[in-house]
């Protein structure tokens, strides 16, 4: 990159207690570049990145913006100077409708006579999601009821609606579908035309490499290198994220579609008003299927009907014991798990412990005369599962929210993993773990694969579902579309032309 | 155009459209008037039957308001009724003496100055909001309680307003009151900043921190305003009643119960009509039950309160039906 520096960052530390969350930090940032930032969970970016918008002053170093100090005190200092964020885990206030939180804090800028006009503030509110191009929900509805897609637009027209000239992104693909995150990468290709420069941090390294300019990669809080986003491969990056070479392919290298099991579920003319019209599949016993689709395909409503939490028409019928499911105490009671893609809003208690959310789908399994769960057992197995799946934390007691994003999943999922299960619904269970955790999870996947455990794997991510799945379902407006086997025309090409 | 995200996954089975729910609204709330009419034979819909529901309906009006901009923020404070307790003391004992000033002065003056206590309280001492409450409580209960003492054995008060000063609790004045409060609120909740601000410190005090907003100012702001609301319902209430009864032991308490049925029963249907314009119209309904019930001759008291349990449970169930194929 040739552009003037916009962004220039020295020595920049920062510690919280005795741990440094970033140490050293040197970074470069010029006009007209998107930078990428990657490193493991807990590796300093997501800080570095709050330090630069304001959410957190630094303890010493130095940053400065065209050429001038910069200490912003606050995000509305950091916007002041330009600059704003779309956090990896801030949200939207649900009792508010979406205009409002769009201008949030700034709402005084259309008030006449002490007087709020929401009229003009949602005009102003649909130009931002129009000259962006952004999925724009219903402007006077409170955001509470909506889906975290929804939610994360939201936030970034909140972020643009200040017109950066530095736009921060920590994590935002990860919780958009292919539609918007297509709209998302021609937004940041617009922005560097624009001569505008974006940070952007995100796990799946494929798609850092192919919108960045330069990555930069951190690793316990130092920058451990940087790299042309052109030059450079997946493996380079990884390698330098974790210090050690990690096989260049974490999924599946097989092309056989190993769906001849005995059949666990059975799935028929489930229809649920707009979300699902007619879907009908089968799942085998050790088999993992995909399902994929654009935003509004209706895919994430697949996981939640067939583990009962929603209900429609048609039957959801689980053959092991011939039962029809309709709620989710009957899902769990005939060994089927879920793991939800909004995992801090639908799976876990995040202010509970991790021995509290391990042993949760467990509680009967545990359970000893009288009703009484015995400490020592609930204790052991919550231990068992921390070992087991390499959760990195003080003890079983820590809190749920002290957890970086990929350890929180780790207990997610080992708390399933742990049971006796026969079919498992895992709707993105890599939103927002690193690298390391993605191997991690995947190579549970196959071990569980291994047992004979069902799997429906929903995902957003299609690189994900032609690396693990056996059959994929292609899903449009709640029908499936097409059904591709993993010895068939299993492509991202193929399948994409269906979606679409 | 911007392209609108899909309704459906936002809630989108409303099922009506917002004036077919109006009308509809509207139509029952008329059906059950004549029908509580009929079931009394014929005294309901009398005028002189409506002007006492309406300006009985008045006071707890605005202590609901209050609890709007309470709950809005997320705080809950336990000591309501005995501030309008005292209030309602400081407007008997001023009116008594100023006239009609120190009605209005006298209620307003010390609602206001103790929720704003309450707050400071709140805000600066980090204890939970209805712990600190259920100690403000007892404090209020007990001044009071000692005001009224010391005042009786000294002679030197009334314990009732005089009637030529209680015309605010009555018609047309406990309306004009109520309208001119339905205005402001509304305003004051949804339209300016301020109210924004409050309702985001409820909705995730973190993010609304994040996006600039002064918490500590904006929860002073929600006593302030909560105050004034406070203060009214003291002036209205000591008119209306034309006495105070000093309570003990925390039974001050009780004083909140209606509000806070009138604030659930609007919390209801807030989705469909803003929870603020609910509010007089839940008052309405709820004044109206319970006139119906002594008309039928159930006694007042705990016979009246187990309806209005049940009345609310009905609501919640029929509420949370409103919107179909969310999980929630």
């Amino acid at each position: 990159m040739s552009g003037e520096v916009i962004l220039e960052i020295r020595g920049l530390n920062k510690h919280f207690g005795p741990t440094y969350a970033n140490k050293n930090i040197d970074f470069t940032l010029r006009r007209g570049e998107v930078h990428g930032l990657i490193g493991e969970n807990g590796s300093g970016k997501s800080t570095l990145l709050s330090q630069i918008a304001g959410l957190y002053r630094s303890d010493s170093g130095e940053m400065q913006v065209n050429g001038k100090t910069y200490d912003p005190h606050s995000p509305l200092d950091a916007n002041a100077h330009g600059i704003s964020m779309v956090m990896q885990e801030l949200g939207v206030i649900g009792s508010l409708p979406t205009g409002v939180n769009v201008f949030l804090g700034r709402t005084g800028r259309f008030a006449k006579g002490g007087i709020v006009d929401l009229r003009e503030m949602n005009r102003a509110a649909a130009a931002v999601f129009e000259k962006w191009g952004l999925n724009m929900p219903p402007l006077n509805k409170l955001t509470e009821n909506m889906i975290i897609e929804d939610r994360k637009m939201i936030e970034l027209a909140r972020a643009l609606s200040i017109d950066p000239e530095i736009l921060l992104l920590d994590e935002v693909t990860q919780s958009l579908s292919l539609n918007n995150r297509r709209n998302l990468y021609d937004l940041i290709a617009r922005y560097k035309d624009m001569n505008r420069s974006v940070i952007v941090i995100t796990h799946d390294i494929e798609e850092m490499i192919r919108i960045t300019d330069t990555i930069t990669v951190l690793r316990d809080g130092e920058v451990v290198g940087q790299v042309n986003s052109a030059e450079t491969d997946p493996d380079q990056i990884r390698m330098m994220m974790v210090g050690r070479r990690i096989s260049g392919d974490y999924y599946r290298d097989d092309k056989t579609a190993d769906c001849g099991g005995e059949a666990v579920l059975s799935v028929r003319d489930l229809s649920i008003p707009g979300e699902l019209e007619d879907v009908s599949f089968d799942v085998h016993a050790g088999e993992i299927l995909g399902f994929c689709g654009l935003s509004d395909a209706g895919i994430h409503s697949v996981g939640k009907a067939v583990f009962g939490l929603i209900s429609g028409s048609g039957t959801v019928h689980f053959l092991p014991t011939d039962v029809n499911i309709t709620s989710a105490p009957q899902a769990l009671a005939n060994h089927i798990g879920y793991i939800p893609k909004d995992r801090d809003r639908e799976a876990l208690m995040i202010h509970a412990s991790i021995r509290d959310n391990s042993v949760l789908p467990s509680v009967n399994e545990l359970r000893a005369a009288m009703g009484l769960l015995p400490p020592g057992k609930v204790s052991g197995m919550a231990e068992s599962i921390r070992r087991r799946f390499s959760v990195k934390s003080t003890g079983i007691m820590q809190s749920m929210n002290a957890l970086s994003g990929g350890n929180k999943q780790k207990v997610n999922l080992g708390r399933w993993l742990a049971k006796d299960l026969r079919l498992l619904i895992l709707d993105c269970p890599t939103r927002g773990v690193d690298v390391g955790v993605k191997a991690a999870i995947y190579a549970l996947m196959k071990e569980a694969k291994k047992n004979g455990i069902a799997m429906i794997l929903i995902s957003d991510e299609l690189t994900e579902v032609l690396g693990m799945a056996d059959r994929l379902l292609v899903m449009k407006d709640g029908r499936i579309t097409k059904e591709i086997r993993r010895d068939e025309d299993f492509t991202e090409q193929s399948v994409i032309g269906v979606m679409i | 155009m911007p392209t609108t995200a899909n309704d459906s996954r936002t809630g989108r089975a409303r099922g009506l459209k917002n004036w077919q729910f109006y009308l509809i609204f509207a139509g029952v709330i008329v059906l059950v008037l004549l029908l509580f009419h009929l079931i009394s034979g014929g005294g309901f819909l009398e005028w002189s039957n409506i002007k006492g529901i309406i300006s009985r309906s008045a006071y707890p009006s605005f202590i609901a308001w209050g609890f709007c901009f309470l709950f809005a923020c997320g705080y809950t404070d336990m000591s309501i009724g005995g501030v309008v307790v005292l209030g309602s003391f400081a407007s008997c004992i001023f009116g008594n003496w100023y006239g009609l000033p120190g009605v209005i002065l006298g209620g307003l003056l010390v609602g206001l100055c103790l929720i704003f206590i309450n707050f400071l309280i709140f805000t600066y001492s980090g204890i939970p909001s209805w712990i600190a409450g259920i100690s403000l409580a007892m404090i209020y209960e007990a001044l009071a309680f000692l005001l009224k003492i010391s005042r009786s054995t000294k002679a030197l008060i009334s314990t009732s307003l005089a009637k030529e000063y209680r015309v605010l609790g009555q018609l047309p004045w406990c309306l004009i009151l109520l309208l001119a409060g339905l205005v402001v609120v509304y305003y004051l909740y949804n339209r300016t900043t301020v109210g924004l601000n409050i309702r985001a410190l409820g909705g995730n005090r973190d993010v609304a921190e994040k996006l600039g907003i002064n918490v500590k100012k904006t929860l002073l702001c929600v006593g302030f305003i909560s105050g004034i609301l406070v203060g009214v319902a003291c002036v209205l209430q000591q008119s209306y009643a034309g006495q105070t009864t000093v309570k003990t032991g925390l039974t001050s308490i009780n004083m909140i119960f209606q509000p806070l049925a009138i604030y659930l029963l609007a919390q209801i249907i807030r989705e469909r009509i803003n929870i603020v314009i609910c509010v007089p119209i839940c008052a309405f309904i709820l004044y109206s039950i319970f006139n119906l019930l002594t008309m039928l001759g159930v006694p007042s008291g705990t016979l009246q309160e187990a309806c209005l349990g049940a009345f609310i449970i009905l609501f919640g169930i029929i509420g949370s039906r409103r919107v179909k194929g969310v999980v929630k």
